[in-house]
């Protein structure tokens, strides 16, 4: 992936899409757009079981925000459409100025690209070493053997794994894996992150150094999204805060907790 | 991409060899009903060949007459032209007494025979057709002036083509089933390994691979085994004929018209429906079972 390549997709949002009110002060700036904008989409699985209702939210470039609600929410729903393993029932989806609805099928490796991806069960593979895993996410995406040897030890040191490059999943804790699974997702610098319950399998301190990872590449200008039960880790962070329950949303704070107050 | 084919199939070995084994035996199978049902078929031709529509002048036959029979034979469009034979009166006696020594001796009064006429089909099956053309000896049809007789071997052409057409009906089933069953055993057998591999195949759609490159391994694993599978069904099939064949041959017909096709040409056969049968099985799959 060349900076070429991700800039042509993240193209700008016209501020049109994005509602004024909603706007941070930061993304203002001329030629900043939103990231990701749900316009009153909604879910619903076959026949009546309605996953997400009409929820409406933008979020800017740079953002972090939580996804919080309880299991069976619509925060895994969410996720999937915007990595369009699905499709909204109505509404409409747009991540960086693209219309997912119209969004060719065969377009959609493309976008998966630019959507770095952490999961609860980091998705490793276990017969490959963690370079090897970190270099699979540049393999499949035609990358020369060239630049996976430079970009692959350059992210391994960003996560503090360096010395683990030789390691298999099984031989790691499970805060290292985690630690590889963003390493993969981060290694080719999309513009979004999105992170499904990525310490909802480690124990708090561990936790906390996946989230000191993710809060340094946010800074770096990367988007992210992260769904999370970890109510400690919100309430600290005082970040923006999208609550859902039952498919809706049922609160969005610019610097909230996890639970309302 | 073809390290990663590598790869999977040696992380699935078990799977793969399962699918080239199936491959092996469908070919192995194949192998030996396309040269026995070319073996069978060029024998059913040999004996098709032989069979003609004869034609039996009276003895005082006048040359007018005989000539309006040849008008008449070389008008049918089912009769092969180059090969409508005249045999004459002396000819034809000259042939019995070759054949039945014991009738036509050579002590004979006169020459019982009359000129005939032997007519080659340019297809087997018209034998009959030709034969009712010329006449049947009834009232409807009558005999033409100066005929005396039509044959056409009616019982030994009725079941040597009817022999015929079951050996080619067999045979045909016998490798159409066979091919479905190699191509539905390599499609389980893809499907197997999908299913083995669905993490790599969630992780792969998670980072952005094309469908090509989630596709690609599995469809060059279909057509390693079925290439490889072929190859061996054709090694099989020459060590087999190597040993079988010489204790098999002298009980075979000698004629040299009769042949099966070609060792060479079936092991081409093989391996070129193997890659097909490998391309097949997998399509086949991939389209079912990866929405990529």
């Amino acid at each position: 992936m060349t900076a070429v390549e991700e800039e042509t997709f993240v193209t700008d949002t016209p501020t049109a899409l994005a509602e004024p009110g909603e706007q941070d002060p930061t993304a203002a700036a001329p030629g900043a757009g939103a990231m990701i904008v749900f316009e009153s989409v909604s879910k619903t699985y076959d026949p009546h079981v309605v996953a997400l209702e009409a929820a409406s939210f933008v979020i800017e470039k740079g953002e972090f925000v939580f996804l919080v609600g309880p299991s069976g929410s619509g925060k895994s729903t969410m996720i999937r459409l915007l990595l369009k393993e699905l499709e909204p029932t109505t509404g409409r989806i747009i991540i960086g100025g693209r219309d997912l609805g119209r969004l060719p099928h065969r377009k959609v490796p493309q976008l998966r690209r630019n959507i770095g991806c952490v999961f609860q069960d980091f998705k490793l593979l276990s017969d490959r070493t963690t370079s090897e895993n970190v270099a699979y996410a540049l393999k499949v995406q035609g990358e020369s053997r060239n630049s996976i040897r430079r970009k692959v030890p350059e992210v391994l040191g960003l996560v503090g794994l360096t010395h683990k490059g030789n390691s298999y999943p099984d031989e790691l804790s499970g805060g290292e894996q985690q630690r590889v699974s963003i390493a993969r997702a981060f290694v080719n610098h999309p513009p979004l992150l999105v992170c499904d319950e990525p310490t909802g399998n480690l124990d708090p301190d561990t936790s906390v150094g996946i989230m000191q990872l993710l809060y340094r590449i946010n800074r770096s200008g990367t988007t992210i999204l992260m769904a999370t039960h970890d109510r400690e880790m919100v309430d600290k962070m005082r970040r923006r805060v999208i609550a859902l329950e039952d498919g809706r949303i049922a609160r969005d704070e610019r610097r909230g907790g996890y639970a309302s107050e | 991409m073809l390290s990663e084919a590598v790869r999977s199939i040696g992380a699935n070995l078990s799977t793969t060899v399962a699918a080239t084994m199936t491959v092996l035996i469908g070919m192995f199978l194949l192998g030996l009903v396309i040269a026995f049902a070319t073996y069978a078929r060029s024998w059913s031709d040999d004996v098709k060949a032989g069979l003609v529509v004869k034609v039996f002048h009276d003895r005082d036959a006048t040359p007018q007459q005989v000539n309006a029979v040849r008008v008449l034979l070389e008008r049918d469009p089912r009769v092969d032209k180059e090969r409508i034979e005249f045999i004459s009166a002396e000819e034809g006696l000259r042939q019995m007494r070759r054949q039945r020594p014991d009738i036509f001796s050579n002590d004979l009064p006169y020459n019982p025979l009359g000129p005939a006429w032997t007519v080659y089909p340019t297809q087997a099956e018209d034998v009959e057709e030709i034969a009712a053309a010329v006449g049947t000896g009834t009232k409807a049809s009558p005999y033409p002036a100066g005929v005396h007789n039509v044959t056409y071997g009616k019982e030994k052409a009725k079941r040597i083509l009817r022999v015929a057409n079951i050996i080619n009906a067999i045979f045909g089933i016998a490798v159409l089933v066979l091919l479905s069953a190699a191509a539905i055993l390599i499609a389980n057998t893809i499907r197997l390994s999908i299913f083995a591999r669905r993490r790599e195949i969630e992780v792969m759609k998670l980072v952005g691979a094309t469908n090509w490159f989630v596709r690609g391994p599995f469809m060059l694993e279909g057509l390693i085994c079925g290439l490889v599978g072929s190859l061996l069904a054709v090694i099989l099939l020459f060590v087999s004929k190597e040993a079988a064949l010489p204790s098999l041959l002298p009980r075979l017909t000698s004629d040299p018209d009769v042949q099966a096709l070609g060792f060479w040409l079936i092991s081409l056969i093989l391996l070129g429906l193997g890659l097909l049968l490998g391309a097949a099985g997998s399509g086949l799959t991939l389209r079912r079972f990866l929405r990529v």
